[in-house]
């Protein structure tokens, strides 16, 4: 069928497979349903995230790639850019006009010719590098602007955390 | 905002939503007299009716989601192919090379060609040369169903949008000159252009047309003065192949006489 979410869910998931970003992991959590991937992400060297592996949810609506996925990490977090309950909060994860943070006018938003790997690689990039303007948890941005060290303490305590070490 | 504002705001979402929804995404060919009926009493819009039946005799409506100027745009331009086999050929060939000129301005080529392997596939479903004795009937069947198939009609908006962004980028220096407030041309691409449920304004019409190198007359039936409706052709100067009625804030299909 043409236009069909699934089959480009489809050949999103083989192009990750056979070329995987680095630090990425993605695909479907059952072959039965491609609309409900599992992410792992690798948090950026050099920061705080480092050697964390921080596993997240994305589901995908059925008039994607016209309409954007959903992201959350199920893995506790603790980031400017995500909500309590783990859901990322960045700009290209949404389409113009929807637009819950205020985000800048040049921010990249969702188009039907981003992918999942272009939202996969914002969020690597959201880990290193935080935007404390479009605050989804506030607490942690202020802590991330004004207490930076506290900040990267709970971010190596959650790194600690995904790879099942005593905290 | 107050909360109750916001209870207001999603409510008026909600009863657009239903409006879009239970709108077909092309409608048969309605007689344009049907806007009297919709117009009644109003003097204004009357007027400019009675002026625009002289002109044109069927109206074909497209569902308002902000599509309306790309899904109306393609429809009666591909109805215009179907029964002229050169320009036909013409555009097949302008479609095909299109993608690696998009690829070449910076588009990623694994999602552009989802979207162009679709287009071009609507696009030979139409091949007037392919019909046999049936002839021009068929074809019109064909195309009113594959618009009607969002599958396939959403596609071929996203591919138009892509077009579109392509030639804003290729002459950005003169599109630049079009865009209101602090906008770039990257920015306005971006967020007005590529993203589907984005309305038209005058900009992407210029541009569309001026890549595809076809020419649109619109229709302006609006609140201006007088009791004539204005009529604009994109580009300035081309002769119409394809006609649109506009009313604030939404484009059907027109029939000339």
């Amino acid at each position: 069928m043409a236009g069909s979410a699934l089959r480009r869910l489809m050949a999103e998931y083989k192009q990750l497979t056979l070329d995987p970003p680095e630090g990425i992991v993605a695909g479907p959590i059952s072959e039965d349903n491609f609309f409900e991937w599992e992410a792992l992400i690798a948090g950026p060297e050099g920061t705080c995230f480092e050697g964390g592996v921080f596993p997240a949810r994305l589901v995908f609506p059925p008039d994607y790639p016209l309409s954007p996925p959903k992201m959350k990490f199920i893995c506790d977090m603790f980031h400017p850019n995500i909500f309590a309950d783990g859901r990322v909060c960045i700009s290209i994860l949404h389409a113009p006009g929807d637009d819950p943070m205020g985000y800048e006018l040049s921010a990249e938003r969702w188009s039907p010719v981003q992918s999942v790997e272009k939202i996969l690689l914002s969020v690597v990039s959201m880990l290193a590098e935080p935007n404390d303007e479009s605050g989804a948890n506030v607490d942690a941005a202020i802590m991330w602007r004004e207490r930076r060290e506290e900040f990267n303490q709970i971010a190596r305590r959650l790194v600690r955390k995904t790879l099942g070490l005593p905290t | 905002m107050e909360p109750k504002d916001e209870e207001i705001m999603k409510q008026q979402r909600e009863i657009e939503k239903e409006v879009c929804d239970s709108t077909p995404l092309v409608s048969e060919k309605i007689s344009l007299s049907c806007l009297r009926t919709e117009y009644m009493g109003d003097d204004v819009f009357s007027a400019k009716i009675q002026d625009l039946l002289k002109k044109y005799k069927f109206i074909r409506r497209t569902r308002p989601d902000g599509n309306c100027f790309f899904r109306a745009f393609a429809y009666s331009y591909l109805e215009y192919l179907i029964t002229n086999y050169t320009a036909y050929q013409e555009f097949r060939k302008l479609a095909e090379s299109s993608k690696d000129k998009l690829v070449e301005l910076g588009f990623p080529r694994f999602t552009l060609e989802d979207f162009h392997e679709t287009f071009m596939e609507v696009i030979k479903r139409v091949d007037p040369d392919c019909t046999g004795a049936e002839g021009s009937e068929k074809l019109q069947n064909e195309l009113h169903q594959i618009f009607n198939e969002q599958g396939y009609s959403d596609y071929v908006v996203v591919y138009l949008r892509l077009i579109t962004s392509g030639k804003l980028q290729e002459e950005a220096e003169f599109y630049q000159n079009f865009i209101e407030g602090s906008f770039t041309i990257e920015e306005f691409r971006h967020q007005e252009v590529e993203p589907m449920y984005k309305e038209s304004d005058h900009i992407h019409i210029i541009a569309l047309c001026t890549a595809i190198g076809a020419g649109v007359r619109v229709e302006y039936l609006d609140r201006g003065e007088g009791s004539t409706v204005k009529a604009h052709d994109f580009p300035e100067g081309s002769e119409p192949k394809v006609y649109l009625i506009y009313r604030p804030g939404h484009y059907d299909i027109l029939y000339p006489n």
